[in-house]
């Protein structure tokens, strides 16, 4: 393969240690370890060096020297992501660990401005005492950074009420791959919406230097609810007939019977009935006038959908508990098996139950367990198959399964990623999802941030797609 | 000077190929409704859209709907109202405008904040580009990050990156309870407190002497919309009581409203930036929609 006339990683790492200093560039394979993978198993690659600014100025100073070198790059956060787009195969990774500064909190206009790599949680416990909280909430949330949140535009289950990461970005400042610095809003002013493009580029348009979030008021009141089922089906039909009413709920997560075995065999516990088909977790919140009617309207659907208990909780405890199990799914599924695929897709809601049993099907046929533990009220499917990676028949399986079950969401009107993106993983579907006209289009909309394509070379969007990329001479193309 | 009416993305699609290489300009028409930006437009043709019109798709159960750009507000809020739903983009202006200037322009209304702006509600668009490519950007579902995010380019850009043929839309259930009261005399502190706090409004309007005569409403003062279920809006209602001199009126008086009230067009202060001009660049690179309605690119 072709690639581009990449700098000797000496010359290049001596370049870079001139910026940041020699302690906070790594060029030896032992200790780039660490960056092989992402959150997600079955794909891993080495960088070539990595470099870890600490400041914005360092940020900035990295992108420029990268720039006259011709080199790419990926930045990357805390590694939490699911779809390979943080790996960086034989490039330059660009750390943004250490910019986690809170550079300001302003309760009145109830904003903050922080750099990307402060964590998610960190910034929600930084407003506590003001009455606030950063919304978006991805299990990942005490490791996630906000730079990572927005490269992928990240949910979690309250963005069914408050919107996904998009809806709480007001104003970021970015460093474009060309190390030039400029300033994205919405354009609600008067201009283009240039963060709504940003937001979501999963680190192919530039990288944040500093990002104005919204905090959301914490609500007078929260009531959360465990509804349990003794099949799947109801238990999508109840998110249905939730969704059908009118009730926003502040959440509503659907567990299956593998990841609520998982949870009750973990120590992360929660009381789950063990031999239920599926568990809804609901959660109104708000004021406290009104809580209780929806709360009640959805224990009702629930049960009319076929419940055989609604459980309630309202002290902060009690909802904790009923919380833990699925925060924790992911990390109780870890007793199960070495490894564990967590996959993403969307379908319409009405479609949840159909696509749920089609799944199961296919895990069937194909010899492997599938837990299912997900966002039912935007839709958003998790289908996370445990296994071992470094099994390659267990793995080619797996691979196998997971084609078939995004084929499926697809051909139901659904997408093959709600939050985790595209990243290396789902390269292979975009052309199943998207005409070549619009993919094409999606590689302009990249050229107007990154002409060169340096910055998080050969993902989200396949290569192959982008016309105007074949007429590059090879040369000048960056390496996948 | 000449009109085209396309009838097809694929038709029109061909249209915008023949006229980027004759550098034929184009002004894209809806209803008319939303014409004036602030700015003279100098085109030589004008692009019809209204063969684009009519509820394609519409899953009342997923709170989804899928219609041609063209589309009246009106004609929107018949189909959606019909199952107790409605796409709250509810813009400044009238509803005989269309779905697509609405989303084009990315106009809001009193009710955005609460209840979704457009680049929130609009959940996929089929467009045709400045270089005649039909781009189908996002999809029909609520949640969607595959690939880059074309859709939030192109609404709001007024036209000039690419021709909206199709939306899709996020709804949501009306509310059980929806009020609309006016208070003369409000306290500042109490109603600022009010509309920050739990019990929120759906949109608050300030009313000018003027606007309060020609609306037949008992102001001057704000107008409150007050949207939920019934012990929610009961709460409201009492805290509304008693912020001023208040009155329940008729929450049709929102249709003249978002006519009488429309703040000034935003496109007259458009930033032309070096990547705002890449993108137009990008997308329109003979420069032959919508040409100067933003104001000199240079």
């Amino acid at each position: 393969m072709t690639s581009l006339p990449v700098p000797p990683p000496a010359e290049l790492a001596a370049a870079l240690a001139q910026v940041v200093g020699p302690a906070q560039v790594l060029t030896r394979a032992p200790s780039l370890q660490v960056y092989r993978s992402d959150g997600l198993p079955g794909h891993r690659a080495l960088p070539s060096l990595a470099v870890f600014p600490g400041t914005r100025d360092e940020v900035v100073g990295v992108l420029r020297v990268l720039a006259t070198h011709g080199a790419p790059f990926v930045a990357r956060g805390a590694g939490t992501g699911l779809s390979g787009g943080a790996l960086a195969d034989g490039i330059t990774l660009v750390g943004l660990h250490r910019l986690k500064r809170i550079l300001a909190i302003d309760p009145v206009a109830r904003t903050a401005t922080v750099e990307p790599g402060v964590v998610n949680a960190t910034l929600t416990r930084a407003v506590a005492a003001h009455g606030l909280h950063y919304a978006p909430d991805p299990s990942s949330q005490a490791a996630c950074t906000i730079g990572g949140n927005i490269a992928e535009n990240a949910g979690g289950p309250h963005c069914l009420k408050y919107g996904v990461t998009l809806d709480h970005v007001l104003r970021a400042t970015v460093a474009l791959p060309s190390g030039e610095v400029v300033t994205l809003d919405r354009g609600d002013a008067g201009g283009y919406d240039l963060l709504g493009a940003f937001v979501g580029s999963e680190g192919c348009f530039g990288v944040a230097l500093d990002v104005t979030v919204r905090l959301t008021p914490d609500p007078e009141g929260v009531v959360t609810l465990l509804a349990d089922f003794t099949n799947l089906r109801a238990a999508a039909e109840a998110t249905s007939r939730i969704i059908a009413a009118g009730i926003v709920p502040a959440a509503l997560e659907l567990m299956d019977q593998g990841t609520i075995a998982a949870v009750e065999s973990s120590v992360y516990a929660a009381g789950y009935p063990r031999d239920a088909a599926a568990v809804l977790l609901a959660e109104v919140d708000g004021a406290l006038a009104g809580l209780d009617a929806d709360a009640e309207a959805i224990a009702a659907h629930c049960r009319a959908a076929g419940a055989r208990d609604v459980r309630v909780a309202r002290e902060a405890t009690d909802r904790a508990r009923l919380w833990q199990g699925r925060k924790k799914a992911f990390g109780a599924m870890g007793r199960v098996a070495p490894h564990l695929v967590v996959q993403d897709a969307v379908v319409p809601r009405t479609r949840l139950a159909d696509v749920l049993e089609t799944i199961q099907a296919i895990g069937t046929r194909y010899g492997i367990a599938v837990c299912n533990v997900f966002h039912a009220g935007d839709g958003n499917l998790h289908p996370n198959i445990p296994y071992d990676a470094d099994d390659a028949e267990a793995s080619a399986r797996v691979h196998a399964a997971m084609t078939e079950i995004m084929t499926a969401c697809i051909d139901a009107g659904g997408s093959i990623t709600g939050e985790h993106g595209v990243g290396l993983d789902k390269l292979g579907y975009m052309d199943a999802l998207f005409t070549p006209e619009t993919l094409d289009a999606m590689c302009s909309l990249r050229t107007v941030f990154d002409p060169d394509r340096r910055a998080n070379p050969g993902k989200a969007v396949p290569v192959h797609a982008c016309r105007e990329w074949q007429a590059v001479p090879a040369a000048r193309r960056a390496p996948r | 000077m000449t009109t085209h009416r396309p009838e097809t993305d694929l038709a029109l699609a061909a249209l915008v190929r023949e006229a980027a290489t004759a550098g034929t300009s184009l002004r894209i028409r809806g209803a008319g409704a939303w014409m004036d930006a602030g700015h003279p437009v100098a085109a030589s043709a004008t692009l019809d859209v209204t063969a684009f019109t009519g509820v394609t798709a519409y899953a009342p159960d997923d709170l989804t709907l899928s219609c041609g750009a063209a589309t009246t507000l009106a004609e929107l809020e018949a189909a959606t109202r019909a199952h107790g739903q409605w796409c709250p983009l509810l813009p400044w202006g009238s509803d005989t405008g269309t779905v697509g200037a609405t989303l084009a322009t990315a106009t809001t209304g009193p009710f955005g904040d609460r209840l979704g702006r457009p680049r929130q509600l609009v959940l996929g668009v089929r467009a045709v580009d400045g270089r005649g490519r039909i781009v189908e950007a996002g999809g029909r579902v609520v949640k969607n990050v595959a690939g880059f995010d074309l859709t939030r380019a192109i609404t709001g850009s007024w036209g000039t990156l690419a021709v909206l043929t199709h939306v899709h839309l996020r709804l949501r259930a009306r509310p059980t309870v929806d009020e609309t009261w006016c208070v003369v005399g409000a306290d500042e502190a109490a109603l600022d407190a009010f509309v920050r706090g739990p019990l929120a409004p759906l949109g608050t309007v300030a009313l000018s002497i003027e606007d309060a005569a020609a609306l037949a409403l008992p102001g001057p003062g704000c107008l409150l919309r007050l949207g939920g279920n019934a012990p929610f809006v009961a709460a409201a209602r009492q805290v509304v009581r008693s912020l001023g001199d208040a009155s329940a009126v008729d929450p049709a008086v929102w249709a003249n409203v978002r006519v009488r009230c429309a703040p000034p067009s935003r496109a007259t202060a458009w930033r032309w930036d070096a990547l705002s001009l890449a993108l137009r660049a990008q997308f329109d690179p003979a420069g032959i929609l919508n040409p100067g309605l933003l104001g000199a690119t240079r």
